[in-house]
């Protein structure tokens, strides 16, 4: 075996310009090209596992689904339960596994809206993998992005993950029937995704008391 | 851990480049990847060097370069170094969309980068 050795004079340098994430990018402009043409809204739901994002779709889905045409894309690594909860409701709904992907991506949502008939839906919901790194760095093609994050995860959510919030246009704050149990401040809460990103609306919820539901519903209905 | 997704798009993209071109071994690769992107660089060190492992761009180098983020505020017109949230926790201030100026909501202009800048080879004899 032969190995060069990488002299100074013999290495010659190319600019090579090209983006890594260009590929996922330009897939996530078709998903929307193609949402747009169908006038359909695709809400991208993003959160820890265990901050209710599942419950919070369902409940949207019950609330909506008898006034314009509802379906659901449910990421999950691996189980099937959540979008078996949803699919009590009588809505298409779309299992994505990634088996070890920790977040969706355009690619995998395209070939969802494949399995669908889009005629006569008016809003998807995509629920994305339970991660708040990995799926702020893959948009889907998505007219909004939710962070749902809830008072159990204690009080310092915000500002562990900061750059999820950045890039979304919504913040659900659910379960704040247990704030006072967990000792955790909404205000603060509040607060705190003001102080990273201004205009963001916010919206504390409970899924369990139906608290604060019907402002997320017209939220979304109107971005 | 999404490193490995953006190793892999490099790694293929390289592959192709080592592919097109015979005459050249690569040495070095060397990636501009914005402080707005939620990319660990020794994450992605690791993934790259694990991935071409015993490939014909097998030992070369990854070098990362920062792109420092800037905001742009459409209220007032600001247009640089965005403010940081500083102190709330022990390791690195956090990039804000406030604008450092008049407090309003900014928008962030670079700082979302992950790209290839350039590589470098090595002419290689060509039997």
């Amino acid at each position: 075996m032969i190995t060069l050795e990488a002299q100074p004079d013999e290495i010659y340098d190319i600019e090579l310009e090209h983006s890594l994430l260009e590929a996922n990018a330009k897939l996530a402009k078709e998903n929307r090209a193609l949402l747009d043409q169908h006038g359909i809204t695709a809400i991208d739901f993003m959160g820890a596992i265990g901050s209710g994002k599942t419950t919070l779709i369902t409940k949207l889905v019950e609330k909506l689904k008898n006034k314009i045409g509802v379906a659901v894309f449910n990421g999950d690594a691996t189980i099937s339960n959540d979008a078996d909860a949803i699919a009590k409701h009588n809505v298409p709904i779309v299992q994505i596994a990634t088996i070890n992907g920790c977040h969706l991506d355009a690619n995998l949502v395209g070939k969802g809206l494949k399995q669908i008939d889009l005629e006569n839906l008016k809003l998807i919901f995509i629920e994305n993998i339970g991660n708040l790194i990995c799926p702020a760095e893959f948009p889907l093609g998505s007219k909004a992005r939710v962070v749902v994050v809830s008072v159990t995860e204690g009080p310092w959510m915000v500002r562990k993950h900061p750059h999820m919030f950045l890039g979304s246009q919504v913040v659900v704050i659910n379960k704040i029937d247990l704030a006072e149990a967990m000792d955790v401040s909404v205000d603060q809460l509040i607060k705190d995704v003001h102080t990273l990103k201004p205009d963001i609306k916010v919206i504390p919820t409970s899924c369990k008391k139906g608290t604060g539901l019907d402002d997320v519903a017209a939220t979304l209905l109107a971005v | 851990m999404h490193e490995l997704s953006i190793a892999s798009g490099l790694v293929e993209k390289l592959l192709q480049f080592a592919q097109e071109n015979p005459d050249k071994k690569l040495v070095e690769v060397r990636l501009m990847v914005g402080e707005l992107s939620h990319i660990e660089p020794e994450q992605l060190r690791f993934c790259y060097e694990s991935v071409t492992v015993d490939t014909p761009i097998g030992g070369s180098t990854l070098t990362i370069e920062n792109v420092p983020a800037s905001v742009i505020c459409p209220h007032c017109g600001y247009n640089g170094r965005p403010k940081y949230w500083e102190n709330v926790v022990d390791l690195a201030p956090i990039v804000t969309l406030r604008c450092p100026e008049c407090g309003k909501a900014a928008d962030a202009g670079q700082g979302h980068e992950c790209s290839i800048k350039s590589v470098k080879f090595l002419r290689k004899e060509v039997a």
